[in-house]
């Protein structure tokens, strides 16, 4: 190989290595687009599924207290207290997703409940 | 404007009447029957060759079945396998019944409440029904906290019985209002194009609602898939429960 065959090969190699570089990193910001609007989707499935957690268990504890009212005729100091039992279940069920949902996101190398760390 | 709910309307196909009770097969059971017929005759047909390179039925179907796999093992472990053919029935039906409901004139099963809390129930009873069967009493710890004081274990146990009783409740609302909710606004939004199609100079803004509704149509069929995928990860975690009550 002459020197100057030898240039030419050089310079077509660095020219090539540039090109694949661009290709990647559009590929990246593309994939980090996807990655966006997937995680965007996700909180909304949980956002609704944690509302019907609290509702769900708010609305057991009511029943349980009104049909223990209607049975013992104790209207309405068990439902009160059944409410309350009911919400406070309904708040144990939402950590108890907020744990797990905590671990999925710690599986696949994420935080929720964390902004971006910033600059100030 | 056409009525949004009318989409949801159940009619007697053959009416039958055992002992007193209703027992008619409605437009409902047909989708149902339609979802069990297709989803074999595809299981069949693509098993058929079980070629060691899979052609492209059968990676649909070994697709399907390593993805509730991978979620089966990952929340039961290996000894939750047992539950597979379990879940992969629930998922795929559910599945089946939210795809079918897309296609125009189809009828989402899975929009009636009565249907998801069917299916609900069932995970619930088998909870209960192994959980007993396996752990005896112990199955009960699920209830009782290790590292609460005493003093306010009475009330704790309360709260994770309502807990507990709540979970069917959340697990078929959540597939049966999503369902419901979404079909609602994709028939309103089709309304919408048909108001003003006929409301004169209106017309020009007939294709907003029709964009509106292509946009949800897409998103509706995420919903169709994310909602069974949810019904079938949450039976995971509760029959997990059955499994290893102590945590």
């Amino acid at each position: 190989m002459s020197p100057r065959e030898r240039a030419r090969f050089e310079s077509r190699i660095s020219e090539l290595g540039e090109q694949l570089g661009k290709a990647r990193s559009r590929r990246e910001a593309e994939l980090s687009v996807g990655a966006d609007a997937e995680m965007r989707g996700r909180g909304m499935g949980y956002g609704m599924r944690m509302a019907a957690e609290l509702v769900a268990a708010v609305i057991v504890g009511g029943v349980i207290g009104w049909s223990l009212d209607w049975v013992l005729g104790s209207r309405p100091w068990l439902f009160l207290l059944f409410f309350l039992l009911g919400f406070a279940a309904g708040v144990r069920n939402l950590m108890r997703m907020y744990e797990r949902m905590q671990r999925e996101f710690a599986a696949r190398g994420g935080r929720i409940g964390q902004s971006a760390p910033d600059d100030d | 404007m056409p009525d949004p709910i009318h989409q949801f309307d159940l009619y007697r196909i053959f009416p039958l009447n055992l002992g007193g009770w209703d027992v008619s097969f409605t437009n409902s059971a047909a989708f149902m029957l339609l979802a069990v017929l297709l989803t074999v005759a595809f299981f069949v047909l693509a098993t058929q060759s079980r070629a060691l390179v899979p052609g492209r039925l059968q990676s649909v179907a070994e697709i399907a079945h390593d993805f509730v796999a991978g979620m089966v093992r990952e929340s039961m472990g290996k000894e939750g396998m047992k539950f597979f053919p379990f879940v992969f029935s629930l998922f795929i039906f559910i599945f089946v019944c939210n795809m079918l409901g897309m296609i125009p004139l189809g009828f989402t099963v899975t929009s009636h409440i009565v249907v998801t809390a069917a299916l609900a129930a069932l995970v619930f009873v088998t909870v209960l029904v192994v959980g007993f069967a396996r752990n005896g009493l112990h199955f009960l710890k699920l209830f009782v906290p290790s590292d609460v004081p005493i003093y306010v274990l009475p009330m704790i146990t309360l709260i994770e019985v309502i807990s507990f009783l709540s979970r069917p409740i959340s697990h078929s609302v959540r597939l049966f209002a999503n369902m419901l909710a979404g079909h609602i606004t994709l028939k309103v939004f089709g309304g919408f194009v048909v108001m003003l199609l006929g409301a004169g100079s209106f017309a020009v803004l007939a294709p907003l609602p029709l964009l509106m509704a292509v946009a949800i149509t897409a998103l509706e069929v995420l919903v169709a898939f994310l909602q069974a995928y949810v019904f079938a990860v949450l039976t995971c975690m509760y029959l997990n429960d059955a499994l290893h009550p102590g945590h």
